[in-house]
């Protein structure tokens, strides 16, 4: 047995599973060592993290559905929420679900629209439909706060979401994460995971083989947007600010894309690998570097991303179970560009 | 009010000019290499980043750097061609996308490292010039900008259709495998095609440098009007680049006026959705392909 | 089984195909034959629900299943494979198959034991965990078939499954077809390697300018004047 064959939960196996309540387990341990603020607010950001690409990997990377506008439901989640608890003093969890709604129903909107869009022209239309809301939002001052956004006043209770005790916002966020991990092995191994699978590596072929992709792809968008949006209600009561600018933004969305797609997308621990990988690097890299580089850490990001996709294009979960393919390709990028790659069928769209 | 509606019409039409040529960069590498760039904003920001440290550094008129920047961009175009584009050719279409993000971003922060956040404007001794016909204000710098942009689209159109490589460049957009076996160079092909978009996108940095703010995240609003234009157009269509500028120019002109500044870009994104939905193809583009309809 | 009345596509002002009639009983095998753009696939395409023929009916064990969508189509019994072979490239030989299965189970246990089934058949069983995109050409069409075997289809359309195989690969493939008619599938072929047609076809249909030209026992059919001339070759012949 293997490190490689311990990490290769593609093929859902037990052993992938015990890793995942391994690592969780670790975080859990590590707020119970070091309870200081700062490193429960460390631990609370790669939680997440991994939550909102985790979220956004059961469309994006297990369905193929590759979206570019996830912040909508984030965003969706964090207003539904927040707006229900300030002006109607609903409790965040029963708001969590009303937001979640929300976020559902635009997702099958824009599902249902986008039926036959492929690839790129699906992400495109996913960041206009994002657009879109939070053009919309931002001028809907009234009622949503403008460009401000809207401040979550602190009411410390366990009915409001909110606690004085860092402790707990990380414990919620585990719960949370550890929900969605376990939805992702389930749907993985189920009889959905498969016809999912299918639709992302062949469309067509899924259709012949009696996959209904109309059903798929809503399904897959609308669990999708709801977990964005819980994750939305669980940062609002957290961060006690949502601004259109950081939780409605094109560049929210292409970050947890980002987290999903280094870590491994279409895997189940890919993105908690990403955002352990990403979170600390950009904290390191924005608190070594502050103001003199700033910036450094984007940087670093896109320089990353563009090596991984001609290193590694499925994440680092594939470099990890086939490493030597990693080497391969990486030998293919100095060795001359007319390396023969296994045969592949064109695609409809190349 | 009628003087308001041909202001507004003059003033739109000569911002899609503008709009034009971003798009056609970005319309011909992905009709000849079917590369989706998102970084060509990003592009037209480093257009307008050179423009700025040449004529700052030489004191040249923005104008003439122009001449400079062009070539610089092309050159720059060739080896991001060769360094990234080339290996993730054959990637899935997820990969290419990222990529190019990848590149967006490491353009954004490098510019902000170096240069920081502020907005930095260019000299021109047109800038601020006003050209007046009758009630209507035709700035300089827009009128020039719309000008050498038309230029350089008939240019471009024509080169496609009368020149080997231009030919080349539509064999390779229609049929990659059949171009190769006829002995086109199609690999060269991507290489150019990638330098002449980024000199297209680094033109249009140097002409729009004199009349607008200049930071590192431009490019970011610039890339998404020119998927908008290139979408609506028809991918691969210089035509429909053409077509497509221009409407998205009269669109934001005009629905910046009736709706106001800050739903002028909902305007065109719906418009973008509409197009998505309904046509695809877009207006020049052939049904239900990305092939090159110019 | 399957009832083809008077099936005609229609794409802008080509007509694809035309007014064509077949019907094909149970455990039979058909050969549809015609030069290239004859419209074989295109009638494939319509019966199997790629898209909806402009007119005409499909009726599979007197079912109406006409512009029905091709998940519904693969549901009601009817699969097809791909001229060009779309494997799911990033999922195992096994996981593939599994994704036909599961149209008649939800239980993934279940459906693994159908996926073997079929794929024992076609000889790809101790390839079951390789990764499809790594299988060359002849496992790939063999994937192609044990997919759509593993929906349990009465009805079977193999789209130029010979295309791309060397002669021992094609005997095999032979056998395959033949052993797949022995489960008491219908099938109905298209075939440009007129060894195959003549040896697996209990009838053969010939298309030609997406009208039905011809139709009756290969021998027959094979020595028809106008088939010949379809093909254009007098010297036919010399090419069985």
């Amino acid at each position: 047995m293997t490190l490689t064959s311990l990490l290769a939960p593609y093929w859902p196996t037990r052993k992938g599973l015990l890793l995942s309540l391994a690592m969780v387990a670790v975080l859990v341990a590590l707020p119970l060592i070091a309870a200081d603020s700062y490193t429960l607010h460390f631990v609370w950001k790669v939680l997440f993290w991994a939550l909102a690409a985790a979220a956004w990997n059961i469309a994006g990377g297990y369905a193929g559905q590759f979206s570019l506008g996830h912040a909508a439901f984030f965003g969706l989640g964090a207003y539904g929420s927040t707006l229900l608890y300030m002006h109607f003093g609903l409790s965040p969890w029963i708001g969590m679900f009303v937001g979640a709604g929300a976020a559902v129903a635009f997702a099958t909107l824009i599902g249902a629209l986008t039926l036959r869009l492929q690839g790129p022209f699906f992400a495109l239309a996913s960041i206009a439909f994002a657009e879109v809301l939070r053009i919309a939002i931002v001028n809907w001052r009234s009622f949503t706060g403008g460009a401000e956004g809207l401040s979550l006043p602190f009411d410390p209770s366990f009915a409001n979401m909110m606690f004085s005790d860092r402790l707990w916002y990380v414990y919620i966020m585990m719960a949370a994460l550890l929900i969605v991990l376990l939805i992702t092995y389930v749907l993985e191994r189920s009889w959905i995971g498969y016809a999912l699978a299918a639709m992302r590596e062949n469309e067509e072929a899924a259709e012949a083989l009696g996959v209904d992709t109309v059903r798929a792809k809503l399904f897959s968008i609308g669990l999708s947007a709801l977990l964005s949006a819980i994750a939305g209600t669980l940062y609002a009561n957290y961060i006690l600010l949502i601004e259109p600018s950081t939780v409605l933004s094109i560049g929210f969305s292409v970050e947890i894309a980002l987290i999903a797609i280094i870590g491994g997308m279409g895997t189940p621990l890919g993105p908690i690998l990403g955002a352990v990988l990403i979170v600390p690097l950009s904290e390191y890299l924005r608190a070594e570097f502050a103001g003199s580089l700033q910036g450094l850490y984007l940087l670093v990001y896109g320089a990353l991303l563009i090596v991984m996709v001609i290193v590694m294009p499925l994440g680092l979960m594939s470099a990890i179970r086939e490493p030597r393919t990693a080497a391969r390709r990486l030998r293919g990028v100095f060795g001359g560009s007319s390396r023969r790659r296994p045969v592949r069928e064109e695609s409809r769209h190349a | 009010m009628s003087a308001i509606i041909v202001q507004l019409l003059v003033s739109g039409l000569l911002l899609g000019g503008i709009y034009a040529l971003i798009s056609i960069g970005l319309t011909l590498i992905f009709g000849v290499s079917r590369i989706k760039n998102f970084a060509h904003g990003d592009f037209v920001m480093v257009g307008m980043y050179l423009t700025y440290v040449l004529n700052s550094w030489s004191g040249l008129d923005s104008y003439l750097v122009l001449l400079i920047v062009t070539p610089l961009m092309f050159l720059f175009g060739l080896f991001l061609s060769w360094a990234i584009i080339r290996p993730i050719q054959g990637a899935p279409q997820v990969a290419q996308i990222f990529a190019t993000v990848g590149l967006g971003l490491v353009l954004q922060n490098v510019t902000l490292m170096i240069f920081g956040g502020d907005f930095r404007t260019t000299a021109s001794v047109f800038a601020g010039k006003v050209l007046r016909i009758g009630d209507i204000a035709l700035p300089a710098p827009l009128l020039i900008a719309f000008a050498v942009a038309m230029a350089v689209v008939a240019v471009i159109y024509l080169f496609l259709k009368t020149s080997y490589t231009g030919k080349a460049m539509r064999a390779v957009a229609q049929d990659r495998r059949s171009a190769s076996l006829m002995s086109i160079d199609v690999k060269g092909i991507d290489l150019f095609t990638f330098g002449l978009g980024t000199a297209c996108a680094g033109l249009t940095g140097a002409l729009l440098a004199p009349m607008f703010p200049v930071y590192p995240t431009v490019g970011i609003n610039l890339v998404l009007i020119a998927f908008v234009v290139v979408v609506l157009g028809g991918l691969g269509s210089i035509a429909g680049a053409l077509i497509g500028g221009l409407a998205i120019g009269l669109i934001e002109t005009l629905s910046g006026f009736f709706i106001g500044s800050e739903m002028r870009q909902m305007a065109y994104f719906l418009v973008f959705l509409a197009v998505l939905l309904l046509r695809p193809a877009g207006l020049f583009g052939q049904r239900g392909s990305e092939k090159l309809g110019a | 089984m399957l009832e083809v009345r008077g099936i005609s596509k229609q794409f802008g002002g080509l007509r694809a195909v035309n007014d064509v009639h077949l019907s094909i009983g149970k455990g039979e095998i058909v050969g549809l034959i015609g030069p290239n753009g004859a419209g074989k696939t295109t009638l494939f395409n319509c019966i199997a629900g790629a898209f909806p023929p402009t007119q005409g009916q499909v009726l599979l064990e007197g079912r109406n299943i006409t512009g029905l969508k091709a998940h519904q189509v693969c549901r009601a019994g009817l699969a097809r494979t791909y001229q060009i072979v779309k494997p799911f490239g990033g999922l195992s030989v096994l996981d593939n198959v599994v994704v036909g299965a599961i149209n008649q189970t939800h239980n993934i246990a279940e459906a693994r034991r159908i996926a073997e089934e079929a794929l024992v058949l076609t000889g790809l069983a101790n390839r079951r965990d390789v990764p499809a995109a790594s299988l060359p050409l002849p496992g790939r069409k063999r994937l192609e078939i044990s997919r759509a075997l593993a929906t349990r289809p009465k009805v079977l359309l193999l789209d130029e499954v010979m295309a791309g195989l060397n002669p021992s690969e094609v005997e095999k493939a032979i056998v395959l077809i033949e052993a797949i008619r022995a489960h008491g599938i219908s099938i109905l072929i298209i075939e440009h390697l007129m060894r195959v047609i003549t040896a697996v076809s209990d009838r053969i249909v010939v298309m030609n300018h997406g009208s039905k030209l011809a139709e009756g026992q290969p021998a027959e059919v094979l020595k028809d004047k106008t088939v010949i001339q379809a093909y254009l070759g007098e010297d036919f012949g010399a090419h069985g």
